[in-house]
């Protein structure tokens, strides 16, 4: 694959557990706590929710040379970086009903949002794991900056990188993401199974 | 109906999140000319109180009460002018700052906060996500402020808690005004190592917490 290649996915079938809101919402995993006012609330947000979203991904799959060489990389053959959004439309939805004093539903929508953005990186993630595999290399799981040695401000080695702008992206200057519902990380491809933690089922 | 009836009224449509009801019986009492102060204390009130009691108790769970709070704050805007009219203010619990602070996009936990807040009875300014650390100082001062909430979601942004502490200590401010800390990274020991006054690991809590330190 060409390592100068910036690939953009756009066409995502979001898929979101009503469980997964549920466990949100503070209801734990018994499903027989959830009253019936916000099971509907949760199911005419999901009806909206296609309207609201602009999933968006890019990433690009360098040789481990062409790296800034993070710590994070090492044992690396390759490394794809990835920032992934659903874009702005939710928040903003979310943003006016909560103004309006309808701050259940706001509170909803942003975690079908959160939901959806990892869904989004989800989708992706597996996508470019797929591409390890037709190279014929091992994928790491992702990782983002802001955890382990991977510093937040790693975020803006990312930005430089990828054209973020494209998918509507940017960072702040506190390497936060806007819109907030982004995701960004990091897959290594090895040339060794034992040298990743992913499982391969 | 008589007056504790209406009151019962009152208070179960805010325990059971039923914001047209909670609209419908305050908009009757102002046109009914009811002692306002009466229908908050009696009516109202009660019910975001049961409600905080019933997540308590397990048997309510973050929406349910999110809803309550809703009522209660529909409730309020239809007789906080009749109030003001009168010349009356309604008590307040305490007037509070709060903000996600400076580097921090995040906000809809602190949005929860202070409805939860301003539905048990305290008095808002939000100053929203993204706050200047002595934005919270010059405000707090501003309004006379009796406490100032601070959220972070990021260990990045946590250190700002701290500063504020140091910023209201330097301007002896600290002990007047109230800091309460939160946010997912956030703990207690966190909190009692810089010195916060309280701690709230959710929307909930915090309630309880601030009133502790009443």
């Amino acid at each position: 694959m060409n390592s100068d290649k910036i690939h953009k996915l756009e066409k995502f079938n979001i898929n979101i557990e009503d469980r997964r809101i549920f466990i949100r919402l503070g209801y734990g995993s018994s499903s027989g706590n959830i009253n019936d006012q916000a099971k509907e609330m949760v199911f005419k947000a999901k009806n909206k929710l296609s309207s609201l979203l602009q999933p968006n991904a890019v990433f690009k799959i360098l040789d481990y040379e062409a790296t800034n060489k993070h710590p994070i990389f090492k044992d690396a053959k390759k490394v794809a970086l990835c920032i992934c959004t659903i874009g702005i439309g939710l928040e903003e939805a979310s943003s006016k009903l909560i103004e309006k004093n309808k701050i259940l539903d706001g509170f909803i929508l942003d975690t079908l949002g959160s939901e959806a953005a990892e869904d989004v990186a989800r989708q992706t993630d597996k996508y470019i794991a797929e591409k390890a595999k037709e190279m014929g290399l091992w994928p790491s799981k992702r990782f983002s900056p802001g955890y382990s040695i991977w510093d937040i401000q790693e975020q803006a080695y990312l930005f430089k990188i990828l054209p973020a702008e494209d998918i509507g992206v940017r960072l702040t200057d506190s390497f936060m993401m806007v819109p907030r519902k982004s995701v960004s990380f990091r897959i290594n491809f090895y040339d060794d199974k034992n040298k990743t933690s992913r499982s391969f089922s | 109906m008589n007056k504790t009836g209406l009151f019962e009224k009152m208070k179960m449509a805010v325990i059971e999140g039923d914001k047209h009801e909670a609209e419908s019986l305050a908009q009757n009492a102002v046109e009914s000319k009811m002692e306002m102060i009466e229908v908050i204390e009696k009516g109202f009130t009660p019910g975001i109180q049961k409600a905080g009691d019933l997540w308590e108790s397990g048997e309510y769970f973050l929406p349910e009460l999110i809803s309550s709070a809703e009522c209660m704050t529909s409730a309020m805007k239809i007789l906080q002018p009749e109030l003001i009219k009168a010349g009356v203010s309604a008590k307040t619990l305490g007037k509070v700052i709060i903000g996600t602070i400076e580097g921090d996009i995040h906000d809809i936990g602190k949005n929860l906060v202070a409805s939860m807040l301003a539905a048990n009875g305290f008095e808002i300014t939000d100053l929203g996500a993204d706050v200047k650390l002595e934005k919270f100082i010059s405000k707090a001062q501003e309004i006379n402020a009796d406490y100032i909430c601070l959220s972070s979601l990021l260990t990045t942004t946590m250190i700002g808690q701290k500063k504020i502490i140091t910023m209201l200590k330097d301007k002896k401010l600290f002990g007047h005004i109230k800091v309460m800390v939160g946010g997912a990274p956030v703990n207690s020991q966190w909190a009692h190592d810089i010195g916060a006054d309280g701690y709230a690991e959710n929307a909930i809590t915090a309630v309880t917490a601030a009133k502790k330190l009443l």
